[in-house]
């Protein structure tokens, strides 16, 4: 008897230890972004100060970190920033999302010679490292006269062997009665495509979705190597411009920071167990 | 049986004497296959096309490059330099430094991710864990925020005076603080540091998809046998996370491999080289110097290493797995 007793209070000590070690750890995760906004909120006059609550607050270096940019080009805040970010995003996205699974569908499911070997080409790609191929890249883009323009940005992104992989898998789980009675009635293959195939793979276009969106939104190597424009950088290109605040003005380099933090993180916190999936899902890619 | 094998031949045959008398149908019925194989290809070109230009033709002129002398700055044409731009590189010191870097990094974050990664999966992994969900949300909240931002909010925590988080940290503890990013022997490991914890979250969250995948009754089936919390993860769970262990080992090690925004934003390679990495030499000789072929012969070594390194692990992971 007296081992149970002593088994219980022991399983009581371990569950209070893994409590411990759970909100430590996530104290620790935590930690920076909190430093980060109150850090962002207290005035870079007291500078040797900076604690987790900050004793006096304000605003003004969000309104400074905003308009930081313009101190290089008048006509640029970081809303311009946000904007071309934006604009990368979606122009990569949604294009790709069609490009990926219109080569899924076939390769799932059309008769074509050479299907094989197209499918190992798609698969091929994923295992090349984007830096390997960056200098070459840099010469194609430059020939094409894209240095310094959105396209250069887009472009070369617009289909990705992973997408092709995904929408392929999916495209095969779906009955062939389905697309055989399309086909009767007459349809083209874009008709099949377009009102049979695409309407039942909206879970995985959503999942693609996010996780092409969060990747291209990030994107920091590529434009770094083909932007020199200020009205054109992306919001990571343009962070880097705050670094140079790290001697004196912290509240307003981590009020930058904040802000360009904020929307990703409330898209994330609206649609948790999307992001979720398409992180398990990107995994996949190897 | 046999009736039936051979009725479809009879039916070739009474096609064949169909086609002869309405040869009609068979061009329509070709047509119709041409037009079907014309739209298929035209449904896959776009991608094949962006590929094509974006990928193909770059690999094969990656390879090209290295052998070539080339500048774009200067106007003179590639010239060919045979294996001249692998010999400089692996007699450059700054070279051999970045390699270290590199297996540094590597060393610093990839084990240290696997591990907590896991302890994360197994600890949330509970059913009735109070609070399971916010846990969650906080550990993956680093795996959604840009790398650049991280970085330089990273870079102020580990500032050398005395207002960084860090030394607030090590003075509440009692301790002096420390130069971090600006002392060249601590850089490296404040970057690793914080590429752990940016990217633990990711690690967590694929762990316990793959927790998802082991079958309740073999724990049900240890526990009657009278097996213990930590056996049941010493020879259920760890054999059984093998293929997703794998996985994250292999796609660590190759992405390790690549780090750059990390040592780029935080510390610009420095102080001295203690910080340079593979692509940020490559960075460096391609863009700043321009050296296009030294940094093409970098861009190929690296691919050959990582195609390596992923062939020793497959194969050794399969070695241990007869063993086991």
């Amino acid at each position: 008897m007296k081992g149970k007793s002593n088994g219980r209070s022991q399983g009581l000590i371990l569950e209070i230890l893994k409590y411990a070690v759970l909100i430590l750890g996530a104290l620790v995760m935590a930690a920076p972004f909190l430093w980060m906004v109150s850090t962002s909120l207290t005035p870079d006059s007291v500078i040797i100060s900076y604690r987790l609550i900050p004793t006096r607050v304000t605003l003004a270096n969000y309104v400074k970190a905003w308009n930081f940019s313009r101190n290089f080009d008048e006509s640029v805040s970081l809303g311009t920033f946000f904007l071309n970010s934006l604009i990368v995003s979606v122009c990569i996205t949604g294009p790709a999302l069609i490009i990926d699974s219109l080569a899924g569908y076939v390769l799932a499911r059309r008769k074509i010679p050479g299907k094989d070997l197209l499918f190992y080409l798609a698969l091929g790609t994923m295992m090349i490292p984007f830096y390997v191929i960056a200098i070459p890249l840099y010469l194609v883009v430059r020939r094409l006269g894209w240095l310094d323009s959105y396209q250069g940005m887009i472009v070369p992104f617009l289909a990705s062997g992973f997408g092709i992989f995904m929408f392929k898998q999916f495209f095969q789980t779906i009955p062939q009665d389905l697309e055989d009675a399309a086909r009767v009635d007459g349809c083209s293959a874009y008709r099949t495509y377009v009102s049979i195939m695409l309407p039942l793979a909206k879970p995985v276009t959503a999942t693609m979705a996010i996780f092409k969106a969060m990747w291209s939104w990030n994107l920091f190597f590529w434009p770094l190597l083909i932007i020199n424009n200020i009205k054109l950088k992306t919001l990571p290109l343009a962070l880097t411009m705050f670094r140079g605040l790290n001697v004196t003005q912290w509240g307003m380099l981590c009020a930058g920071m904040t802000l360009a933090t904020l929307p990703i993180v409330i898209v994330y916190l609206s649609m948790q167990n999307m992001f979720q999936k398409g992180i398990v899902m990107g995994s996949l890619k190897g | 049986m046999k009736h039936t094998t051979r009725a479809p031949g009879g039916n070739v045959q009474a096609a064949s004497i169909l086609g002869v008398v309405r040869p009609k149908r068979r061009t329509r019925a070709l047509l119709f296959r041409v037009g079907e194989l014309l739209e298929s290809y035209s449904m896959i070109a776009p991608a094949y096309m962006v590929f094509l230009v974006f990928i193909f033709i770059p690999v094969a002129w990656s390879f090209y490059l290295s052998l070539f002398d080339y500048s774009i700055l200067s106007l003179k044409h590639p010239e060919f330099a045979g294996l001249e731009n692998f010999a400089k590189m692996f007699g450059d010191s700054v070279f051999r430094v970045s390699v270290w870097n590199t297996v540094r990094y590597s060393l610093g974050t990839v084990p240290a991710r696997l591990v907590l990664g896991l302890a994360l999966a197994l600890l949330l992994d509970q059913k009735n864990l109070f609070g399971k969900n916010f846990l969650r949300t906080v550990y993956f909240l680093p795996v959604v925020t840009s790398m650049v931002a991280a970085s330089i909010v990273w870079s102020l925590v580990f500032n050398a005076s005395e207002a960084g988080l860090a030394n607030q940290m090590l003075k509440a503890l009692g301790f002096p603080p420390k130069g971090w990013l600006a002392d060249s022997k601590l850089a490296m490991l404040s970057v690793c540091i914080m590429s752990v914890w940016k990217e633990l979250g990711y690690v967590m969250t694929i762990f316990l998809a793959g927790l998802q995948g082991i079958p309740l009754e073999l724990y049900e089936a240890a526990a009657i046998d009278g097996a213990t919390g930590w056996q049941k993860i010493r020879f259920i769970t760890i054999p059984l996370l093998r293929p997703t262990t794998f996985f994250i080992l292999v796609t660590e090690v190759i992405g390790s491999f690549q780090v750059f925004t990390q040592t780029y934003v935080m510390t610009g390679g420095g102080p001295g080289y203690s910080t340079t990495t593979l692509i940020n030499l490559l960075y460096t000789k391609g863009f700043f110097e321009f050296d296009m072929g030294y940094a093409s012969a970098l861009a190929v070594t690296l691919f050959l290493g990582l195609l390596l390194l992923s062939w020793a692990m497959r194969r050794a992971f399969r070695a241990e797995e007869i063993v086991y």
